[in-house]
């Protein structure tokens, strides 16, 4: 078991012709620091070309960083080749050599390191049984042969014969289609729950992150923007990027400005409550961001927003109103039964509101982990 | 067979399509047998019949005479200098060599410059090699003729070391078999082939093995070399087809006739049959004794035909050995 940290990890890509002016100037990582704590899951999210896949492979050993640190418990590895390291990585495309059939990929790793067959098969006997049903037979057939998420679990138990310190995953399910992702998601995290291996997952989708990370990494332009729970991320984003990253349906940001005590958008406002009016520094012009689930409807105090379609989710018992206030869309959880509108009144509840700096985009107040238990 | 395929055949503006499709590469098909049965005939022709006009199209009386000569003649006499497998053998060594050098080399290099290198100097490397193939083969015949004198030197004369009288050491390769192989040993061609073949590879596939603990070479032959076999194959065959009928340049390399390949030795004996006349008069009586001798056991054109198909034969199994890959073109595994 290992503790995995990175301390100001750059790594910038040699410029091509293909890559565009403002990518070939920037680096894909930019001091990128964080610390994988032993045991612990840790998803890395953010859009596509954020540097999280080169994150994923400077920990690996397959990038080296231009500067800066990796150590594995409180050994520096930075320049140790990917082979020694004792990693296990699984690949979006599953990566199995096609030539061979399954087991010979599982026993590759025992090939290059010179082990004694013996072992090889009593490990790979091993992880048969860990893998569970059919995987002896899966083992034994060329992997062209086999279907995307039987490859994914040959994938995973090439990954695990070896006994990796560190776990990698570079999106390893979204090839699958949504109900296999669904139920391999909950498969990986029962063995990962098992195993108790350090592991670094990475995805582009925020659901998966959320499901699979005991802590959660958000990345943009090869920074890491916020790097922390779940309820962290959530509740006190650092930024709107992580904010409006970060929920399903995504955070409302509307433009608003303070004046005289009032939070007004276009036209219409609400009265400030003193204790927020205080955390936005006397800022006039913000950001104002809301969830969902934080507005109150039909309070008297609200403001109108035309409501453009109400979707109805049965299963949820409740229903979504999409409208638009001050130009922007937002989106309102409202009861199930509401009558048919176009119009609605709306009012923030006020602990859950965030703002935000309208030119640094960082956080001027956000709700706060809120103390459940 | 796929190689008309039945897809779309009912479908009636399709069906005159395909018919003249099929119309036209069965032509293409005829025209390219003729010149192959134009040869077994003849080589079963006796000599007056073959010079007759218009020719006819199945010998009248077939007979082996003429493969029976040639396999006379090529254990040893005045007119080739050295019994005929001794050249067949100097051909395979050459073709052999060649492709026994040739293809690590050019696969590693498509190798390394398709998943080792990256950015601007894997273009560049890239260019480099490709730009090989714009030279054409007339503007390096003579530097590299002079190489196989004096390497390094493109020069007829070895430069002195600057100071002495002695000139810097050479390596020649001139006249010996060595100056076929060498110049062959790259070839620009098969490293497209290969690099175009080797960029199919997910990269993931090459990281995970990284990952397992495999050096670069062990990744080469255990994962890449078996997932690119028919690769191989292709390159193979347009290499030993390549040095099998190349004629021009181990004319020009090999002077000591007990050294040239089939073809150049093929095109000595043509040559004795049709300049008896110009030798010294010694030569000539011994030569022309002989030549009277098979042209009254009946040898002409037909015995350089029997010669013409045997040198075309090792081709012909290369074909077959590699025909399953060739037809199929490169199929590509691994991106499933």
């Amino acid at each position: 078991m290992v503790r995995v940290e990175l301390k100001h990890i750059t790594r910038k890509y040699q410029a091509t012709s293909e890559s565009s002016e403002e990518d070939a100037k920037r680096p894909a990582l930019d001091d990128v620091s964080m610390t994988i704590e032993d045991g612990s899951i840790v998803s890395i999210v953010g859009p596509s070309g954020c540097g999280k896949s080169t994150l994923l492979k400077t920990i690996a050993g397959l990038e080296y960083a231009d500067s800066g640190q990796i150590l594995y418990n409180n050994v520096d590895v930075t320049r140790i080749e990917p082979g020694q390291r004792g990693v296990g990585m699984v690949f979006q495309d599953y990566a199995l050599y096609p030539t061979m059939k399954g087991k010979g990929n599982l026993h590759y790793y025992f090939e290059v390191h010179q082990r004694t067959e013996a072992e090889m098969e009593q490990r790979t006997r091993e992880i048969a049984q860990i893998m569970g049903v059919g995987f002896e037979v899966l083992i034994g057939q060329k992997t062209d042969t086999l279907s995307g998420g039987e490859q994914q679990r040959v994938a995973i138990g090439r990954c695990i014969v070896r006994d990796p310190y560190v776990f990698l995953m570079d999106e390893p399910i979204s090839n699958l289609d949504a109900k296999l992702r669904e139920r391999t998601r909950i498969e990986i995290k029962k063995m990962l729950r098992k195993f108790k291996v350090t592991t670094v997952y990475v995805t582009h989708d925020q659901q998966e992150a959320i499901f699979m990370g005991d802590r959660i990494a958000v990345m943009r332009k090869g920074k890491v923007e916020q790097y922390g729970t779940f309820d962290d991320l959530y509740f006190t984003p650092a930024n709107l990027f992580v904010a409006t990253f970060i929920g399903t349906p995504p955070m409302s940001v509307i433009p608003a400005v303070v004046a005289n005590g009032r939070l007004m958008i276009d036209q219409a406002g609400w009265t400030l409550p003193d204790e927020i009016a205080a955390a936005l520094n006397g800022q006039s012009h913000l950001r104002f961001g809301m969830r969902a689930e934080g507005w109150e409807v039909d309070a008297p105090d609200g403001i109108p927003m035309e409501v453009r379609y109400i979707d109805r989710i049965p299963t949820e018992q409740a229903a979504f109103a999409h409208g638009t206030l001050g130009g922007i869309s937002v989106t309102v959880i409202i009861p199930i039964d509401h009558p048919e509108v176009t119009t609605m009144r709306v009012t923030p509840r006020w602990d859950q509101t965030y703002f935000f700096d309208a030119t640094t985009e960082t956080a001027l107040r956000t709700p706060g982990v809120p103390d459940l238990f | 067979m796929s190689l008309f395929p039945k897809v779309g055949r009912n479908q009636p503006g399709l069906r005159v399509t395909w018919t003249l499709v099929v119309a036209v590469l069965c032509i293409g098909i005829f025209l390219h047998l003729i010149p192959f049965y134009f040869m077994i005939v003849t080589s079963l022709k006796t000599a007056p019949e073959i010079m007759r006009i218009p020719p006819t199209l199945l010998p009248e009386n077939p007979t082996l005479a003429a493969w029976q000569l040639v396999f006379q003649v090529s254990a040893g006499s005045t007119i080739l200098r050295q019994p005929l497998y001794q050249y067949f053998l100097n051909s395979c060594i050459m073709a052999f060599g060649t492709l026994a050098l040739s293809l690590p080399i050019t696969s590693f290099a498509a190798y390394a410059n398709s998943k080792l290198q990256r950015g601007r100097g894997a273009r560049w490397t890239f260019l480099f090699f490709i730009g090989t193939l714009m030279v054409p083969a007339a503007v390096t015949l003579i530097p590299t003729f002079l190489l196989t004198r004096n390497f390094p030197f493109p020069v007829p004369t070895v430069p002195n070391i600057p100071g002495t009288e002695t000139p810097f050491p050479v390596i020649r390769t001139w006249n010996t078999a060595w100056a076929v192989i060498i110049p062959g040993v790259f070839s620009a061609f098969n490293f497209l082939l290969f690099k175009g073949f080797f960029d199919t590879i997910p990269n993931s596939i090459i990281q995970a093995a990284r990952v397992d603990g495999g050096s670069e070479f062990n990744i080469f032959r255990r994962i890449v070399l078996p997932m690119s076999i028919p690769v191989f194959a292709v390159a193979a065959y347009l290499q030993f087809s390549g040095v099998w009928d190349s004629f021009m340049w181990p004319l020009l390399v090999i002077q000591d006739s007990t050294r040239s390949p089939m073809s150049v030795a093929i095109y000595n004996l043509i040559n004795v049959f049709m300049s008896t006349g110009t030798m010294r008069p010694q030569a000539s009586l011994a030569t022309n004794e002989q030549i009277r001798q098979l042209q009254e056991a009946g040898l002409s054109w037909n015995g350089l035909v029997v010669l013409g198909i045997l040198q075309t034969i090792p081709i012909f199994i290369m074909f077959i050995v590699s025909r399953n890959y060739l037809l199929k073109g490169v199929k590509i595994r691994g991106l499933k």
